[in-house]
């Protein structure tokens, strides 16, 4: 098994943890929330605080645990059940035995937080629940009378929960500082926060103080859908910090005699390959190339893209010889597509290493990293991002090709598209270009790098047909400055 | 007048639901749970326990029990209202109609018209 956990597995649970029931989160935090412990979630209105909470709460339920959620002048119970009837977690059977919900608002204004206190110590007892939920906490603070009456609440709490065994789990708006003073007794805070960036915006999870135990560190996005919320651990946070698996011997092959015989070891399986090439140039067909002579080669293969949908992807690579139809409609070869709109780098992430591990894909080509690079709204990340993606692919044995595109079609200035050096994501390079030469346009290839392997270095024109792609011999050797895009003759040379 | 005790942990609902019940001309006593049920009810015999079903201290279930095991409480006419799935405590509560929250003014008021007009009266046994 994999040591990266996809966000909908869970890592194994260690004694005395309690599963929260969000994906990801139990592996954010190691196992998931400490038994006895007392945690507090912040975040402003609609981070995701009630939802969180529910869903722990439904989750314990259908294990059989007895849940009591109180309220302190939160939504109507009404309301919130009808917010979470669309849930699939949502379950009404495990109400009100599994899941109680009880207000305690009129306790705190009439007996303060000595009431309020008693209030959930007596329902804890009367539910037999094991765990407490407490939506609402900013009202418990406010009326404490100081600010040692509100550690002293915290403090007696936790006593309650160690006594009685339940785990707690306070929920509060962020007014202000998002951690108070006051929450640093508690056993842990989780920060939910949503950022906007332009028009865009993205949920974020933080754990700011977590006691019992390393969590992933950092800020992790989450999504709420109709399924609840789901965690993307940050990838680099959980990558596997041990050496990769020795590389394999096997070696692969593009399936294009004229091209692999620019290379005649192939690549290293398991090896990353970048391809760099302008709009045109012949990236898509080179890299579907690669899992052809794959699923010929009865590997599973995955293409993963963003501009194509699947039937025009498959229907292009038809037009020229590659079929690939039935071995899509076979599950031989697994198609991906994800609109490049609005992606959050850390789900595509999971998409392509649960893909690839689900289906035990051996070659993986990414069609378009520009626009995994453009999911994430912080450049800073790519080259640990990058990297940490290649050798998660390098553990799982994948041979992977990416596709990157350069933005000029001629000119003597190569420009990297993203924020991270060419060495962080690959092993080997490959060069596409379109050349100007007698008159017209022409597709020329180069082998930049390829790692532990002879290649030949020449310059060659490529051609695209029914028959697919040939590799025709080395360019004139007179010619120079191909690789501007613009070949001229070297002076004295004579055509 | 009649006298309608409305049992709720939810004060914003205690409240607003009291508000209405008093507009439509009833005596309104409240509670937000089933202790502080009972301490009105010796207080002042009620027609008619409008009860939430989850609360703190004493529970709708409970109350209703304590209701109908209590001599003196005989005849008084109960109606539940819960956010649960009321089909299924119908079920385990014959005899006790019930609404379900959220609900509407109408139908509230309709339920409380007909549950004081003989349905859902409190029995020994």
């Amino acid at each position: 098994m994999s040591a990266l956990m996809t966000a909908s597995e869970q890592p194994p649970r260690p004694d005395g943890r309690v599963s929260t029931g969000v994906p990801g989160l139990d592996a954010v935090l190691n196992g998931g929330l400490v038994t006895s412990g007392v945690y507090i979630v912040v975040g402003e209105p609609g981070a995701g605080k009630t939802l969180l909470a529910n869903q722990l709460c439904y989750h314990q339920g259908r294990a059989g645990a007895r849940c009591l959620y109180v309220t302190l002048l939160a939504e109507s119970h009404a309301r919130m059940l009808a917010n979470m009837r669309d849930m699939a977690f949502f379950d009404p059977a495990l109400l009100p035995e599994g899941v109680y919900y009880v207000s305690g608002f009129r306790t705190l204004e009439e007996q303060g937080l000595p009431g309020l206190l008693e209030l959930l110590r007596r329902e804890v007892r009367n539910h037999n629940a094991s765990i407490l939920v407490l939506d609402g906490l900013v009202q418990a603070q406010e009326a404490a009378g100081s600010s040692r009456d509100f550690k002293k609440f915290i403090h007696e709490l936790q006593v309650a929960a160690g006594l009685a065994r339940f785990t707690a789990l306070m929920l509060t708006s962020s007014n202000g500082p998002t951690v108070h003073p006051e929450y640093t007794m508690v056993d842990g805070i989780l920060e939910l926060r949503e950022r906007t960036l332009g028009v865009r915006s993205w949920r974020e999870l933080q754990v700011r103080k977590f006691r019992g135990g390393a969590t992933l560190t950092g800020v992790h996005t989450f999504r709420i859908s109709n399924e609840g919320l789901e965690v993307f651990p940050r990838l680099e946070a959980r990558v596997r910090r041990s050496q990769p698996p020795a590389p394999d011997a096997a070696r692969v092959h593009f399936g294009i005699p004229s091209l692999d015989d620019m290379f005649p070891a192939g690549l290293a399986a398991g090896s990353t390959t970048l391809m760099l090439g302008p709009p045109g140039s012949g990236k898509t067909l080179m890299g579907s190339s690669l899992l052809a002579e794959g699923v010929r080669q009865g590997e599973p293969c995955l293409y993963m893209g963003f501009y194509e949908a699947p039937e025009r992807l498959l229907h292009k690579l038809a037009a020229v010889g590659m079929d690939l139809g039935d071995a899509a409609r076979a599950g031989r070869m697994h198609i991906v597509w994800q609109p490049p709109a609005e992606c959050i780098l850390d789900v595509l992430a999971h998409q392509l290493l649960s893909t690839v591990e689900r289906h035990g894909i051996r070659r993986v080509f990414v069609d378009g990293l520009s626009a995994m690079g453009q999911a994430a709204p912080d450049g800073s990340r790519m080259s640990s991002f990058f990297a940490a993606l290649t050798q998660e692919l390098r553990y799982l044995k994948a041979t992977t090709l990416f596709s990157l595109e350069t933005p000029r079609l001629f000119g003597t200035v190569l420009d990297m598209p993203l924020e991270v050096g060419p060495s962080a994501v690959a092993e080997n390079l490959l060069f596409l270009r379109h050349v100007e030469l007698e008159g017209r346009l022409r597709r020329l290839l180069s082998i930049f790098k390829l790692r532990d392997a002879d290649f030949d270095p020449s310059l060659r024109e490529f051609v695209i047909s029914q028959r697919g792609i040939e590799v025709q011999p080395p360019f004139d050797s007179t010619l120079d400055t191909l690789l501007t895009g613009l070949a001229r003759r070297a002076s004295g040379a004579h055509p | 007048m009649e006298t309608i005790l409305v049992v709720d942990d939810e004060q914003g609902i205690l409240e607003a639901l009291a508000d209405l019940l008093r507009e439509e001309g009833y005596r309104v006593l409240t509670a937000s749970h089933g202790r502080e049920a009972l301490e009105r009810m010796a207080e002042l015999r009620p027609d008619l326990v409008l009860t939430d079903w989850m609360m703190p201290v004493l529970d709708g279930p409970a109350l209703i029990e304590r209701i109908r095991g209590e001599a003196a409480w005989a005849g008084v006419a109960l109606l539940g209202m819960s956010a649960v799935d009321v089909g299924a405590l119908r079920v385990q509560y014959p005899g006790i109609p019930f609404l379900q929250k959220p609900f509407d003014i109408p139908a509230l008021m309709r339920q409380v018209r007909k549950a004081l007009d003989g349905g859902g009266r409190a029995s020994l046994g």
